[in-house]
């Protein structure tokens, strides 16, 4: 009797469980099979992106961009990513694009070291393979996608921090993940070039708080408690950007303690518009996903690109390194109260 | 049965069946709280000033909340490893509410508590009748809840939300007299379940489930009503602690709410002296795990220490106070 008990409840839950996962996949797939419209049409070129994760706002802008770009350029847009930052899971989507033959297949790798083996099996397949937002720098990818190069972010974010503190000052930095590489040589570059071009300013401390609003927020609070004199903060992803003009905010120091961070646009809006941040430094996610899919078109018909190509009327000038084989975005895009409205995401 | 025993007149049982209001656990919890905090009010410049300590507060107060009803299930011998997923789920509602339809403030936390114990009572159902172990039953709702919360996100941050909350929050709007409301809540809240815990038959039934289940039933306690209701208080207070997320965060909302705070409630809840293995626990102490954890993430960063010792020191409390309670209930088996 309890046996049979145990039995339904684990039958019930499994089949929840099943639920809950197929439910996944099929909005998974829909979405993909979506994005690609005709589905598998032979004289279309088909350029398959796989994000990192999908779901979130940063790649589903990417996907937004992809699909105009689609529409204008007259090819098949595929994209499909992990529900989770998976690399395992990940390569499995790859697998399925390299299956169906796709012409282009561009990846966003959440481990570059293991995705190169994968991109090696799609070009022996005759498949033209391409990086996007991350790269992949041991792999036989022909163009890596770069958002923005490391120096212009790390630049940015100093340029515009230093411009609101009057030039000099003491601020410290909120990063995320300790070992996030993006976000690392981006903090290298703030302290060398701060240390180079602003001798009166002093980056007194660096913590990391996670992907988390919260504890981004709590540990701002902290440094400004740790740093009576300080004037200045950066947040270094997009949770923690918001979160250090939420502590400046709540601190009531708006005015004395200034904050710059890389934030989405309209999650940073009411923080521009009450003056607790300063300015957001990010890149424009829709036109890399736009680049993304051009890329791919580019790759699959073969055509060589140029040193400065012009790919858009909103993308007249995008350099290509032929050396590194980097594409590379443009500058970094600098969101104020001026232009947050021109961006829905 | 019978209620007389034999020999001992009554009244000098009723005074023995009360535990102590406080624990030796819970004094030395304050020793050591009191010393970090003189230690960091030396050598930081202001830790010990308000715009320090009150901030704190605030981010101890979901935490501690939501221990509290940790506290109720680990003392039947259970656990809720979903709370992250409830969290997120009743943060996600909410903020949808606030944001689309701009509802009051108390609309907000009757619908946030609401959800929650529909989901405390999902959580318990499964728990008290299916006779499955807690970890496993949790650890698939949470996965369940999560999905939801992540649909109801809809691959995108929830924007704009409007300062209803802010009574629960940070800044001056939350705060009287210095004290953070949130924190008050919490701390009544704290004081109604220690009193619940100690003086209630309600309460003490509990502590005989998770000090021996089939003992209890055996003396007429309706175990599997009990244990649902504590999965139900505890999802009331995920209900009202997402809302304090919600309010010490920021205007946005993303997928990232909740995530790993069922851990961070267990830790508070263990340093707190509660057992994991049941019949034995405090909601003072939780209260106090709550403040130490806190007081060490704080603590590190304004000494200008590396983030990644707070994981260091939350680790090292948590086996102490484990390895303190493991001792004691083998001592006490030995004796026995």
């Amino acid at each position: 009797m309890l046996i049979r008990k145990k039995l339904l409840v684990f039958g019930a839950l499994a089949l929840t469980a099943a639920l809950a996962t197929t439910g996944c996949t099929s909005r998974d797939s829909g979405g993909g099979s979506d994005g690609g419209g005709g589905g598998g049409g032979d004289d279309q070129i088909s350029v398959a992106f796989v994000p990192k994760l999908q779901g979130i706002p940063y790649f589903e802008a990417m996907n937004a961009g992809g699909k105009a770009a689609a529409e204008e350029l007259g090819i098949e847009w595929l994209y499909q990513g992990p529900t989770t930052a998976d690399a395992a899971a990940q390569a499995d989507i790859v697998r399925s694009f390299i299956q169906q033959g796709v012409d282009a297949l561009i990846v966003a790798p959440n481990d570059p070291d293991s995705m190169a083996p994968l991109l090696q099996e799609a070009a022996d397949a005759g498949i033209k393979v391409a990086t996007s937002d991350t790269d992949a720098p041991n792999s036989v990818r022909e163009v890596f996608v770069n958002q923005a190069s490391v120096d212009g972010i790390g630049e940015g974010l100093t340029d515009a921090l230093l411009e609101a503190m009057g030039g000099s000052g003491k601020y410290a930095i909120v990063s995320c993940g300790e070992t996030a590489a993006n976000l690392n040589a981006w903090i290298d570059v703030q302290k060398a070039y701060t240390a180079e071009k602003y001798p009166d300013a002093e980056i007194v401390d660096t913590v990391y708080a996670g992907e988390d609003q919260a504890a981004a927020t709590s540990m701002a609070t902290d440094l400004m408690n740790a740093h009576p004199d300080l004037t200045g903060l950066v947040g270094e992803c997009t949770s923690s950007a918001p979160g250090v003009a939420q502590a400046v905010s709540d601190a009531g120091k708006v005015g004395t303690v200034f904050t710059v961070g890389l934030g989405t646009p309209q999650s940073m809006k009411p923080y521009l518009e009450d003056g607790s941040s300063s300015a957001s430094i990010l890149w424009d996610v829709e036109a890399l996903g736009y680049l993304t899919a051009w890329v791919g078109l580019q790759l699959a018909e073969g055509t060589e690109l140029e040193a400065t190509n012009n790919v858009s009327d909103d993308l007249p000038e995008v350099t290509y390194d032929a050396d590194s084989k980097v594409l590379l975005l443009g500058p970094p895009l600098k969101i104020t109260t001026e232009n947050v409205d021109d961006f829905d995401y | 049965m019978t209620t007389v025993t034999r020999e001992s007149p009554a009244a000098p049982i009723a005074k023995r069946i009360l535990p102590p209001p406080v624990t030796g656990q819970e004094l030395v919890l304050v020793g050591v709280i009191v010393v970090l905090w003189v230690l960091l009010g030396i050598f930081t410049p202001s830790f010990l000033s308000p715009s320090s300590i009150q901030p704190l507060l605030v981010s101890v107060a979901p935490i501690a909340l939501i221990g509290v009803g940790m506290t109720f299930i680990i003392i039947t011998a259970g656990i809720d490893v979903s709370v992250g997923g409830a969290i997120a789920l009743c943060a996600v509602v909410t903020a949808k509410l606030l944001v689309n339809f701009d509802v009051p403030l108390i609309v907000a936390v009757a619908v946030s508590m609401l959800l929650g114990v529909v989901l405390g009572l999902i959580n318990g159902t499964l728990i008290a009748y299916g006779r499955v172990h807690a970890i496993i039953i949790t650890f698939g709702t949470a996965n369940i809840f999560q999905f939801f919360a992540l649909r109801v996100f809809g691959s995108s941050t929830v924007n704009g939300i409007p300062s209803t909350l802010d009574v629960f929050g940070r800044g001056e709007a939350g705060r009287t007299l210095g004290v953070p409301h949130s924190f008050a809540i919490t701390l009544v809240i704290v004081v109604l379940a220690w009193w619940y815990l100690r003086n209630t038959a309600g309460g003490r039934h509990l502590f005989a489930i998770g000090g021996n289940a089939n003992a209890a039933r055996l003396a007429g306690v309706r175990v599997q009503p009990r244990v649902v209701l504590a999965y139900a208080v505890t999802g009331a207070l995920v209900g009202l602690g997402a809302c304090f997320f919600i309010a010490s965060g920021t205007s946005t909302l993303d997928q990232g709410v909740g995530a790993g705070r069922e851990l961070a409630v267990i830790a508070a809840v263990v340093i707190g002296g509660t057992s994991i293995l049941g019949g034995r626990g405090s909601v003072i102490g939780t209260l106090l795990g709550a403040i130490l954890v806190q007081t060490v993430n704080s603590g590190v960063t304004q000494l200008g220490w590396p983030s990644q010792l707070a994981n260091l020191f939350v680790g090292i409390f948590i086996i102490i106070a484990v390895g303190t309670d493991l001792l004691r209930e083998r001592t006490r088996r030995s004796r026995a």
